[in-house]
This record gives C-alpha cells, sequence and structure tokens, in this order.
C-alpha cells in the first residue's frame, strides 16, 4: 500500500522537489512524518486528516508513514499539507497514481479541506518547471502567481476535493486568470512632486542611471523620505526576468498580494530599530528573506541610519558587494538576492539644525562628531552620491517650480543604463556603480580637462583614494547621462559637488 | 564709541585706565538714566556681585605695598587663592584692613573672614603641596606688585591678587586685543576668528582670549598660526585642559604666550568660574572684539567687563535672522564699534591707514579682486549670486543655469578657498585679509 507525489521544499527563493512517499500498514491508527520535517510540516499532520475526512474520502484507520525525500533537506512550511494528503490517498488506492507522476502540489489546506493562500508558491512552480514536471497542482488564490512561469500546467484548485477531481479526471480547472492588471506605482508619487531641491533631485538621476548609493544628510523635514521614496520611479523598468526575481521574493516572504507579477520596483523602508535577522533575512524555523532581498531590484531607504543597530548595518557590506546575501543557519546556509539601491538619510547633528540659518545647533562638537562617527566607515565607502538636503525656508521655496516628472527623466536614465552596458558589455556589471576601483580608474576615459580637476581636487578638497574612485564613476555615470564618450572637466566639477562629506569636515574641524 | 575714545587708538596708549575714564553711554544706559533721574557710567548693570554686599559706590581699594613680597606672604597667597568664599574682592578689602597676604590668612583661619567651610580649608591647605602643584604644572605665581603683574588689571573693580601663569612673562602682553565669542559658533564665525587674529597678529599684538571651543579657540589658533603670540585666560587650573579638545591648543600656547589662571593649578573648570574669568580677559587687553553670541552668551560678559574698565568694545554684525548675532547687534546697539573684518579693526585701532570697509557683504568681498577676475563667466555669475548662503538650486535659479552646472561651478570656488558647503547652503570664505594690509 505504497503512493508517491511530488511536493517542494522552499529553501530561500530555492525548491528542490522533494518525493512524499505514503505508506498505509498495519498497526494502530497514526501518522508519521519522517524525512527531516520542519515544525511547520509536522503542524500540517493534524489538518490532513480532517480535510480528506471533509473532502468526503476515507482516512486509512491504519498506521500511516509518510516520508519526505531526500532525507537530508529541511523541509519547511505548510505546503506541504496537499502532497502529503495526495500521497495518503494514493497509498489508500482512493486516487490513481497515473496522472499523479507529472505534477508538483503544494498548498496548505483547511480543516474544511479548502486549499488556502500559500507562500512561496511561485519559487515551487519555478522547481517544478525546472524538474521537468508537466504542472503544479496549487490553491486557486496562488494559481496566478503560478501561471507566470512558462510552460507550465498550472492546476488552481480551491479545495482537496477539487484536486482528488483532477487525478481522477472528473475535474478541470478554469484557465488560471490572467492575473489582475499588475500593481502600478503607487499612485501620486511621481518626482514632479517634489518643490525645489534640484540638487537632490539631480543626485538621484544620477544614483539611478549609474545604480550608485546615495547618502542624505539633512535636518528633519527636509525631504529625505520624500526625494527617496520618488528614486524607485526614475529606475528604468524592471525586465521580466527581474519581475519574476522580485515577485519570487515577495512570493516567498507572503508579501503578493492579489497574486501577479510585481512590475514596480520594490521600495522597502525598515525602521531603524530592525534585527540583524530582519534586514538580511534569517529567523527560526523557515528562513525567511530580510529587507535586503524584499528591496531587490528596488531601493531600500534607511532613514536616520546613525540609529541602525551596529551588526545590521555592517551586514549590509556583502549584499552591497555582491548583489546577494547568505544567511547561515544551524540547519544550513541560504541564498537570497539582494542587489538594491541603497539611500541613507541622516541628520547632520544629534539635534538636526547643525547649518540652519534660522536655528542654532545646540550639540556639542564631540557629540556631533560621535554621531557621525556612528556610521559605519565600510558602509559609506560603498556610497558613491553623499549630499546635503537643506530645509529650505519659505523664501528659497518661493518661486521654485515642481521640476520634471519622474517619466523624463527615466528616459534619460534608460538612455545612459544602455551606453553603460554597451561600455561593460563582458565584464559581467551592468552599471558604474558595479565598476571596481582599479577598473574605473583604467576605463573612465577622462579628458585632460576632467584629469586636471581631479588631480586638483585631490590637493584642494583633501579627496581620499576611496574617494577618488568613487569620484571617477559618478562623472562617468554623469558624462553617459549626457551622452558623451569622454568625461568633460564640467562633468567631474559636478561629480564633485556629490563628494564625501562626514569625512572631509572631520578633516576641517581639526584645530 | 566715538564718543569718548575717539576714533582711533594706538597701542601703548591704555585707553583711558583708572580716574581718566570717561564712561561710554549706551542707548538703554540713557535710558535708565532717563527713568532712574541719575546719571551714571557705563557697565554698572550688573554692578559687583550683589552677595558681596558692596555698595555700588565703594571706594577704588588698591593692594598694600609689599602684600605679596615676604616668603611667607607668597606662600599663604598660594593658599588664599584656593579659597572659593574669598573673593578677590573680599580679599582686597581684607588686604586693605591686614595689609600683608600672611596677616590675611590668619584672619581666616581665626575665623574672621571666609566661609566657615573655608576656615577649616585655610588650616588644611599645604602652601607647599601647592606650590609643588604648581611646579609641577609649570607654572609661577605673578603675585600683585611683581613687575610681571599686569597693571592693567588694577583697573578691575575686583583685581586678582595674584595669577597663576604657564609660558611666557607677561610684560610682553601689551598692546594686546581679546577676541571672544560663543562657543557654539558657526564656520563662518570660525573663520572670522582666526583672520582677524591673524591681522592681529602681524600689526604686532597679542591676542587675548578665554581658552574655550568656538571663537575663543579659533582666535587662538589663528594667533599661533600666523606666528604670534596669545594668552588664554582659563576658568580652571593652567595644568586643567578644558574643553579637552583645546588639549593641544593650550600645549601650543605655553611655548608661544601663555595660559593664565587667578586658580591655583588642579581647580577644576566649574560654571561659576567663567563669567569671573571674562573679567581678566577684558582688562588684560586695550580691546576687545566679539564675533558671534547668543543671547545669554558670555561674551556679553566680557563686554560689559570691557565697558566697565573703560576698554574699546567692537563687534562683527551678522544676519539679523541668525541667533548667533543677538550678541554683537546689542552690543552695536549700545556703541559698539561696528567692524566688518580685520581692516576695519586694524583702521579703527590706529595700526593701518583706512582702506575702506571689508566684509562679505560688500563688493569682491572675501577674494582678492585678481582670485574674482580669474573665474570663468559661470563662477563669477554663481560668485556674484553668493551674496548671502544660498542652496545649489537657489544658485541655480539665480543665474538661470541648470543645476548640474552650478554645481560645478561650485565645486571649482571651493577648490578655489572661496566658497565653502555648510549644511547644504553655500557661502563665501572671508579672503585673503593679509594681502590688503
Amino acid at each position: 500500500m505504497y503512493g508517491r507525489v511530488f511536493g517542494v521544499a522552499v529553501i530561500g527563493v530555492q525548491g528542490p522537489l522533494v518525493k512524499v512517499e505514503a505508506h498505509v500498514g498495519r498497526g494502530l491508527p497514526s501518522l508519521t512524518v519522517s524525512g527531516l520535517p520542519g515544525t511547520g510540516v509536522l503542524d500540517g499532520r493534524e489538518r490532513v486528516r480532517p480535510a480528506v475526512e471533509s473532502a468526503g474520502l476515507e482516512w486509512p484507520l491504519r498506521r500511516v508513514v509518510v516520508n519526505l525525500s531526500p532525507a537530508n533537506v529541511r523541509k519547511e512550511g505548510p505546503g506541504f499539507d496537499l502532497p502529503i494528503a495526495m500521497g495518503v490517498l494514493a497509498a489508500s488506492a482512493q486516487v490513481p497514481a497515473r496522472r499523479l507522476a507529472g505534477f508538483a502540489f503544494a498548498g496548505e489546506l483547511s480543516l474544511k479541506g479548502d486549499l488556502v493562500r500559500t507562500h512561496g508558491i511561485l519559487a515551487a512552480a519555478m522547481a517544478a518547471a525546472a524538474g521537468g514536471l508537466e504542472g503544479v497542482v496549487v490553491p486557486e488564490a496562488n494559481a496566478s502567481e503560478a501561471a507566470l512561469v512558462e510552460g507550465l500546467t498550472v492546476v488552481g484548485a480551491p479545495s482537496l476535493g477539487a484536486v482528488v477531481g483532477f487525478v481522477r479526471g472528473t475535474w478541470e480547472p478554469a484557465e488560471p486568470p490572467a492575473g489582475p492588471a499588475p500593481a502600478d506605482a503607487p499612485a501620486g508619487i511621481d518626482l514632479s512632486d517634489v518643490l525645489g531641491q534640484w540638487a537632490a533631485r539631480r543626485a538621484l538621476e544620477v544614483a539611478a542611471a549609474g545604480g550608485h548609493n546615495v547618502l542624505m544628510v539633512g535636518p528633519p523635514g527636509a525631504g529625505k523620505t520624500m526625494l527617496a521614496r520618488r528614486l524607485p520611479t526614475v529606475l528604468p523598468a524592471m525586465t521580466r526576468q527581474e519581475a519574476l526575481e522580485v515577485t519570487r521574493l515577495h512570493s516567498v516572504a507572503g508579501l503578493l498580494g492579489s497574486g501577479g507579477l510585481v512590475e514596480a520596483r520594490p521600495f522597502r523602508a525598515p525602521h531603524h530599530s530592525i534585527s540583524q535577522a530582519g534586514l538580511l533575512g534569517g529567523g527560526t524555523g523557515s528562513i525567511r528573506p530580510g529587507e535586503v532581498s524584499l528591496a531587490h531590484n528596488g531601493v531600500l531607504f534607511l532613514d536616520e541610519v546613525t540609529e541602525f543597530r551596529r551588526d545590521a548595518v555592517e551586514g549590509l557590506r556583502q549584499p552591497l558587494e555582491d548583489g546577494r546575501v547568505v544567511v547561515a543557519r544551524a540547519i544550513g546556509a541560504v541564498e537570497f538576492p539582494a542587489r538594491f539601491a541603497l539611500v541613507a538619510a541622516a541628520n547632520p547633528c544629534p539635534c538636526g539644525f547643525e547649518g540652519d540659518p534660522r536655528r542654532r545647533c545646540l550639540c556639542l562638537p564631540h557629540r556631533a562628531q560621535a554621531y557621525r562617527q556612528r556610521l559605519s566607515g565600510p558602509l559609506l565607502d560603498r556610497v558613491d552620491l553623499q549630499l546635503h538636503v537643506p530645509r529650505l525656508t519659505r523664501g528659497e521655496l518661493l518661486g521654485s517650480e515642481s521640476g520634471e516628472p519622474s517619466g523624463a527623466v527615466r528616459a534619460r536614465v534608460e538612455g545612459a543604463r544602455a551606453r553603460q552596458r554597451a561600455r561593460l558589455a563582458g565584464t559581467g556589471w551592468t552599471c558604474n556603480g558595479q565598476m571596481s576601483g582599479a577598473f574605473a580608474r583604467r576605463e573612465a576615459r577622462l579628458s585632460t580637462d576632467a584629469e586636471g580637476t581631479i588631480s586638483a581636487a585631490v590637493e584642494s578638497l583633501a579627496l581620499s583614494g576611496r574617494g577618488f574612485d568613487r569620484m571617477l564613476k559618478v562623472a562617468r555615470t554623469i558624462a553617459d547621462l549626457e551622452g558623451s564618450d569622454r568625461v568633460e572637466g564640467i562633468h567631474m566639477g559636478e561629480a564633485l559637488g556629490f563628494r564625501t562629506l562626514w569625512q572631509a569636515e572631520a578633516v576641517a574641524s581639526v584645530g | 564709541m566715538s564718543e569718548v575714545s575717539g576714533d582711533t587708538w594706538s597701542p601703548g596708549e591704555a585707553g583711558g585706565r583708572g580716574d581718566e575714564w570717561i564712561p561710554l553711554r549706551r542707548p538703554s544706559d540713557i535710558a535708565a538714566e532717563l527713568s532712574a533721574g541719575e546719571r551714571r557710567g557705563l557697565g554698572r548693570k550688573r554692578g559687583p556681585d550683589p552677595s558681596d554686599g558692596t555698595p555700588v559706590d565703594a571706594p577704588h581699594l588698591a593692594w598694600p605695598d609689599g602684600f605679596a613680597v615676604e616668603p611667607e606672604d607668597r606662600s599663604a597667597l598660594l593658599v588664599l587663592l584656593g579659597l572659593a568664599s574669598l573673593t578677590p574682592r573680599r580679599l582686597l578689602e581684607l588686604a586693605a584692613e591686614r595689609g600683608g597676604a600672611a596677616a590675611c590668612l590668619d584672619a581666616v583661619r581665626a575665623g574672621d573672614a571666609g566661609s566657615d567651610a573655608d576656615h577649616s580649608h585655610a588650616r588644611s591647605i599645604d602652601p607647599v603641596g601647592v606650590a609643588e602643584r604648581m611646579a609641577a604644572a609649570g607654572a609661577r605665581l605673578v603675585a600683585v606688585g611683581e613687575p610681571e603683574y599686569p597693571p592693567a588689571l588694577l583697573d578691575l573693580f575686583d583685581p586678582p591678587a595674584g595669577l597663576f601663569v604657564a609660558g611666557d612673562r607677561l610684560e610682553g602682553l601689551e598692546p594686546s586685543v581679546a577676541i571672544v565669542g560663543a562657543r557654539r559658533c558657526s564656520e563662518a564665525g570660525r573663520d572670522l576668528a582666526v583672520s582677524l587674529a591673524g591681522a592681529l597678529v602681524r600689526a604686532g599684538l597679542w591676542v587675548v582670549s578665554g581658552g574655550a571651543r568656538g571663537i575663543d579657540g579659533a582666535a587662538h589658533r589663528g594667533a599661533l598660526d600666523a606666528g604670534g603670540s596669545t594668552v588664554a585666560v582659563l576658568g580652571s587650573g593652567v595644568d586643567v585642559a578644558y574643553p579637552a579638545e583645546n588639549r593641544r591648543l593650550f600645549e601650543e600656547i605655553r611655548g608661544r604666550g601663555a595660559l593664565v589662571s587667578e586658580y591655583p593649578p588642579g581647580t577644576r573648570a566649574e560654571p561659576f568660574r567663567f563669567p569671573a574669568r571674562n573679567r581678566i580677559v577684558a582688562a588684560l587687553a586695550q580691546a576687545v572684539v566679539v564675533v558671534e553670541g547668543a543671547e545669554g552668551s558670555g561674551s556679553m560678559i566680557t563686554a560689559e567687563h570691557a565697558m566697565e574698565v573703560g576698554r574699546d568694545v567692537f563687534a562683527i554684525p551678522g544676519a539679523v535672522t541668525s541667533p548667533l548675532s543677538f550678541a554683537p547687534h546689542t552690543l552695536i546697539r549700545d556703541g559698539a564699534g561696528l567692524i566688518t573684518g580685520p581692516n576695519d579693526l586694524l583702521s579703527d585701532l590706529g595700526l593701518s591707514e583706512p582702506t575702506g570697509p571689508d566684509g562679505a557683504g560688500t563688493g569682491s568681498g572675501s577674494g582678492s579682486n585678481d582670485a574674482v577676475e580669474a573665474l570663468g563667466p559661470l563662477e563669477r555669475a554663481v560668485w556674484d549670486a553668493l551674496v548671502a548662503p544660498a542652496a545649489a538650486d537657489v544658485l541655480a535659479r539665480t543665474v538661470e543655469q541648470p543645476v548640474s552646472r552650478v554645481m560645478g561651478a561650485l565645486v571649482g570656488l571651493e577648490m578655489r578657498s572661496m566658497v565653502r558647503q555648510v549644511g547644504g547652503r553655500y557661502e563665501r570664505r572671508p579672503g585673503p585679509w593679509g594681502t590688503r594690509r
């Protein structure tokens, strides 16, 4: 009395296919699950029997053993409810085994026998496609998500009864819905909403064009958050591949709303009290993606960056460097993609009013100094664009026009990106922000004028070696935005306007 | 200021000291006179310490001859200077009555003067210990009556009986000008203090200040960097580095100039000592310049002491919207000399021919004309638009150029040290003033 179906163990965003074997044998009625089930899987044992009985089927009153193979991978999540139920039904000869073999099953059951919305279905569907299966059987609520995988038959079933009907050939699913129109960027978010702040807007444009990270320093109320929220709107639209990556991550994290492809670049703004596990990924039981991964292909905004826990911020170095994060736990290491644009914001000093012409800063110099030093140096080294965002007075705002809409800026950004892709072809990099310092020094193509400008800056602006490399990359991006093959003096001059803020100040304040 | 002290002042001519000084009147004094029906001099608003019980019109007392000449008197003075309740004025009165310092100390020990705590304190302090600590700090006692004791201090209502000095001898101190101002100053204020101090030093003067962070520290730094000497009057013992960030500065001042305190070495910095320290700053110099100061600033106290003892007071105005302009503007309204930079100061002090006003608000302002002439057209336009601190976007609107170009121009100006960025706004830096001396 043996049955076998496929399930998927979602680990990170990967999903190895798992054989769910069931054996119904002699002994007292019981259900045992072997093969390294996680707590979430074991928890499902109590749901499966009522669900089977609610569906009008028979639960074998014998000793039932379910084995999850391969046994060396820990399986997590409620998605195993359905394959376990189907395995038991196959082992008790209530469903024919023939149609089972081509499908993977995933989904959580309710006691009533309904299939409820489950996390990570897109990852499961991708695993099924990668495993060469014909299709997947998933909860109806997740069908549009699974349907994103091309060439895969998706069976969205409302209940266990429907799944049994499908396997017996008595029930066919409706065509999976095309999914609701993809959610656009939140309404009303556009760069033209920002009044004034031309320098900061320009910084966003350059950041978007070159894939640079940004640090904005300014008093409360200067508009740092408002600006950061608009960075996704000037980034180039995601490719389908990028959108699938984002959708899969959001699916695993259970953030996918009505299903369908996530087409707007994500914007994540975690609060500064977030733990390292929350930011980078982790957690007990199943390892969840952190904010860095939820911001994959989008923007991670760290407001009050000096207030974040040091261990959390230091942990950003790996994703900023590699575009991925590896979360190591006792049960194994899990890798999540995490390529995001970082926008960090900070007050200029603890009270926030340093440099404000109308409010007096009340911070003692050494306190302000200590505050700045809380910002991790290695992190700052990976932030190419740094700028002050002053709080504009009413007089200064008077007569400011709201600038271009995001679309116009995005068009220039896409042009600059195309030039970068062409130039960087074969390097594995796609934008200037990813270039190594050595590569930037070799390939930036400076005019003599630009070279003179940056050499002078090393002298007169105390530009450090790392600062030098960052300025090369930023100037390269500015030249790309203008469609210039060479980096001219004016491009370099503008780039230097976005140079390191806090280290320069630290030097200046000595004595 | 012209009403009394004249338009010019030359070093060495002690601007009306002692009985000769005629009080300056400020608008606020005139108003007070009108309401009180009395005519009194400047700067008695604070008056002598009211807890002193001394009447406002206290007699002008002089330290008796031979107050601290004999060794036992000098060692008694080491003890007396460490007693908190025995203010300089009380000690002066006691000395007028008893004569030498040893006799004064006996009076304290006998319970005839000072607080109860100090009676026993006076018995327990070991003058040998104080002397050892003084030697360890590399300091010496300069008692009143010694040739090194600055006679200018005797203009004070409560001159110190002695000073602890680490560094150069104080005879070379005159002429000198005090530069004081806000501890939490702006970058522009710091630059001004540095350039003022540099100009004074190049004109052969000493710079006096209070050793605090902010303007004080910048004034000392400017004097030292210009190769001059400076005196820091501390509110703590000369071996106590307060604020700690100025420790290195103080070490340099020991080598070129002097650290001065009326408190024995080892005395910790305490809030009440700083206003008292300010009177010494004011009296030591022949003129006081206030650079920046918010409401309630200690620089107001220094300026008032300066006026009490007949020193000229100058102030550098600032934006009326800036809280740091409160002290200078109040002083200017009360008759302090308005100066916009070192040239004004030097010509007002009679140290140079008037060269017309300098200062960031006028014409080419900071940056010599040559530097301005050398600018490219956009840089020049941006420079001309920078009449007040402005954000890059505001400048871009003024010069009607894209912000990207304006940022490049600003960087160019920054690289020429003509402009600096403070909190996202750009402002002109004070230029090479020394060239127009």
